[in-house]
């Protein structure tokens, strides 16, 4: 390899010798120098093994990301390529009384400007379709967008966004998602209401089973909204070509999906629609919707030119999906053994403005919420609820973390309470195969003792504590 | 002082949509030497899926890894899949992609049943061999046998096929029914060192016991279980997005939304337990979403073990613990101080 390395470096054009410069140690090289990698892959011996299944095999992505050669939506430039910036409100509810964009319009270097008015179908969402692209008439929350620029570099774009005048007139607000459940609370999508989703689950008789308990526990639980914060931000470019076919290259997690809200967005046939994912920097959940895509679109058919968008990290905050903070009432009936006999949970999650992934979320959170045990009388209800805060949406774990962090304090509660280890607890509760779970499927493959047993096994839980 | 608590979590998570239909379809095309060109349209993000895929591939044909390029993520030339999204992409891809490539064995079976003098039920792929089972010295390689279909037989070994997991709708009343096909479990026990006169919380060791089924590449499941460890970590104890009183979020930004970082991870042992699940590829499972599940509640109840106070909400931050841990001395106070009767 070293050898080989050498000769890389001896066949490399050499410069004419000059003396060198005082200041040379601080001068930028005009070329990057040539990278002194061979060319030649020896695959590890696991990428040639047969069978594949249960190598510890090495990722080909994984060689680019280590020369720096993985191109990224960042890296990538196509000729004539403009930058895209979007305006955000600012202002969590109002009414949009009038946008002027000529100021900005007329700035040199500016292209194209795009209102929400401009987009044929404003409107976009997995299961509920309340998400504009961009705010036309009304304002959900501070995060939205409600004008865009497309501009020969990311500056003039950004400075754009300065000189575009938006008149709100404020409206009510609501920040709370147990307040928005009142019915005098603001609505946030009149007429509907702010409860735009429920679930339940009723197994047993849970009355039946709290007063054959020995003992009642009790208590609420509440988390965060928390960002995935990948290390790419949301990016993508967008070409609407001459024959009205758009190439979308973008960090989109879900092209399918993609394709069919662009679709729909910009009211063209599937057909002329070509989405490509690049290799994506980090997507947690974050990524499995559409964006800026159809704004990008659009201001590429009025420019007739590539057009390119990159979120800022304040974007990634304030203008995509979010993990759901939810509270959590739990209320359980136990043995003084420790074996639970009934529970009962309610669920209230902060939708924020937009739908989104909520109603998975939603679904999830409501069949876990009993936590990975034998429970016969079991009665959830969950609820998710708009508020006018930065939407949730899907993000690894889609409710699960919270229930979780809810179920197993609950259950150190209980253990501690009767004076059981809380190792031994979960046994005696915990599912086994073929147990009916808490919508009544018969479970398969359960090694949840397994892993209970094996945790403590390699944590040492058992052995006596200094 | 600083004291130190340990604490477990367990907790159970399902693969793939709930009830809803989330489909994947897959092409798996042999070429004439026996290398593979694998056509799916999931997305990597990262988590290595891609080489999870090509190893399904691989498996059912029994070719190498490596033999395998995937094509990826393209809606004008990839079929559907539902994305990379739920835990679903080994499970749900996996199975579409076996499938496929046992469609495009089936071919190369029917070609070569004939030049082996047996019938195509009799063969099996192994080794970048197709071969007569239990006679593996009566074999061809799967190159000589790809190039004889496609260029003698005109019949190239290719297979399409799509897969969706089976379930039962849920009652709207009782919320009674299948929503899933499967599900995933696993349990985190969490090692934490708690000052008690600051409230600073340092997540010492995380022992992580999950299961996902087979484990098609045991590396990237550990790869996954870190990760997941540390969004677990920032969750239970830094991270937040916070508002003003107009609905403004106050620190949408890496200076004032604190992460974890390297220098707060724990010491990891990640243990992947043993189990096959029929229904799924090679009986794997899957395990993205799940490594990020039982983490903050592993800490929060190593947190009581420490200090004795229960943090009933997320993140677990130092001015929280410490408040906890004032409150519950100035119970113990105001008891020692009452008169006895």
């Amino acid at each position: 390899m070293a050898e080989k390395r050498r000769t890389d470096q001896q066949e490399r054009p050499v410069a004419p010798a000059r003396p060198p410069l005082a200041d040379e140690h601080l001068r930028v090289p005009a070329l990057a120098p040539a990278p002194a990698f061979p060319v030649e892959v020896r695959e590890p011996q696991a990428r040639q093994q047969t069978p594949a299944v249960g190598q510890r095999v090495s990722r080909p992505d994984g060689r680019l990301h280590g020369l720096g050669q993985t191109r990224y939506i960042a890296d990538l430039a196509l000729p004539g390529m403009l930058h895209a910036k979007i305006k955000r409100a600012g202002i969590a509810s109002a009414r949009i009384v009038r946008i002027d964009t000529s100021a900005a319009e007329a700035m040199p270097g500016v292209m194209a400007v795009l209102t929400g008015r401009e987009i044929p179908v404003n409107s976009f969402g997995p299961s509920l379709q309340d998400q504009p692209v961009l705010a036309a008439e009304r304002v959900f929350h501070a995060g939205d967008g409600v004008a865009a620029v497309a501009a020969v570099t990311e500056q003039i774009a950004l400075d754009a966004l300065e000189k575009i005048v938006v008149e709100y007139e404020p409206l009510p607000a609501v920040f709370d998602p147990v307040e928005a459940m009142r019915d005098d609370a603001p609505q946030v999508h009149p007429p509907a209401g702010n409860i735009y989703a429920t679930k339940v689950i009723r197994k047993g008789d849970v009355d039946a089973g709290f007063a054959a308990s020995d003992r009642i526990f009790e208590g609420q639980f509440r988390t965060q909204m928390v960002e995935h914060v990948p290390l790419e931000p949301h990016a993508a470019i967008v070409h609407w070509d001459a024959n009205g076919r758009v190439t979308v290259h973008s960090t989109l997690g879900r092209i399918t999906l993609g394709r069919a809200d662009l679709s729909r967005t910009l009211g063209i046939p599937f057909n002329r629609i070509r989405v490509v994912a690049t290799i994506v920097g980090g997507n947690f959940g974050g990524k499995n919707e559409i964006t800026q895509e159809p704004v990008l679109a659009l201001l590429s058919k009025k420019t007739g030119r590539p057009v390119k968008g990159v979120y800022s990290r304040t974007e990634e905050f304030i203008a995509t999906t979010t993990r759901h903070p939810i509270i959590m009432d739990y209320r359980t009936g136990v043995t003084n053994a420790g074996r639970i006999l009934a529970r009962k949970v309610r669920l209230v999650l902060d939708g924020g403005a937009y739908c989104s992934w909520s109603e998975t979320t939603l679904g999830k959170a409501c069949i876990l919420s009993a936590g990975p045990y034998r429970i016969d009388n079991l009665h959830a209800e969950a609820f998710a609820v708009y508020t006018h805060k930065t939407m949730t949406g899907a993000m690894r774990g889609f409710g699960a973390p919270q229930v979780c962090f809810a179920y197993e304090s609950h259950m150190d509660d209980i253990a501690a309470a009767l004076g059981i280890d809380p190792l031994e607890i979960r046994l005696a509760n915990a599912f086994e195969e073929g147990s009916p779970s808490p919508t009544g499927q018969a479970l398969h493959s359960v090694v949840v003792k397994d892993t209970l047993l094996q945790a403590a096994e390699r944590f040492g839980w058992k052995e006596p504590r200094s | 002082m600083k004291r130190r608590g340990r604490g477990l979590a367990c907790m159970w998570y399902p693969i793939g949509f709930t009830v809803a239909a989330n489909p994947s379809a897959a092409i798996v095309k042999v070429n004439e030497d026996g290398t593979v060109t694998l056509l799916t349209g999931t997305v990597e993000t990262g988590q290595g899926s891609l080489t999870v895929l090509a190893q399904i591939a691989a498996e059912e044909l029994g070719v190498a890894t490596d033999d395998v390029h995937v094509v990826s993520a393209d809606t004008d030339t990839t079929p559907m899949d539902t994305g990379a999204i739920a835990s679903r992409t080994t499970y749900v891809t996996g199975n579409a992609i076996r499938l496929a490539a046992a469609n495009a064995k089936a071919i190369l079976f029917e070609v070569a049943a004939p030049m082996l003098g047996v019938k195509p039920e009799q063969l099996e792929a192994r080794d970048r061999k197709i071969q007569v089972q239990g006679y593996p010295q009566r074999n061809l390689g799967i190159g000589e046998v790809a190039n004889h279909a496609q260029v003698r037989m005109g019949q190239p070994p290719l297979g399409s096929a799509s897969w969706n997991p089976p379930t039962v709708p849920l009652d709207p009343e009782t919320g009674q029914g299948k929503p899933f096909s499967t599900y995933v479990y696993a349990t985190q026990i969490a090692e934490v060192e708690v000052d008690d006169e600051t409230g600073e919380v340092a997540v010492l060791r995380i022992v992580a016991s999950h299961d996902c089924g087979t484990p098609i590449n045991p590396m990237l499941v550990e790869g996954q279980v870190e990760g997941g460890i540390s969004m677990g970590v920032g969750f239970a104890l830094q991270e937040e997005i916070l508002f003003d009183a107009a609905g403004r979020q106050v620190n949408p930004n890496l200076t004032n939304y604190i992460m974890p970082t390297t220098l707060d991870m724990p010491e990891i042992e990640v243990n992947i337990v043993q189990s096959y699940d029929p229904t799924g590829p090679f009986g794997a499972k899957g395990v993205g979403e799940p490594t990020s599940v039982p983490t903050a509640a592993a800490i929060a109840n190593a947190i009581y073990d420490a200090v004795g106070v229960r943090v009933t909400s997320l993140p677990m931050t130092s001015e929280k613990v410490l408040a906890a841990i004032r409150e519950k001395r100035a119970q113990g106070a105001a008891q020692l101080a009452a008169p006895r009767t």
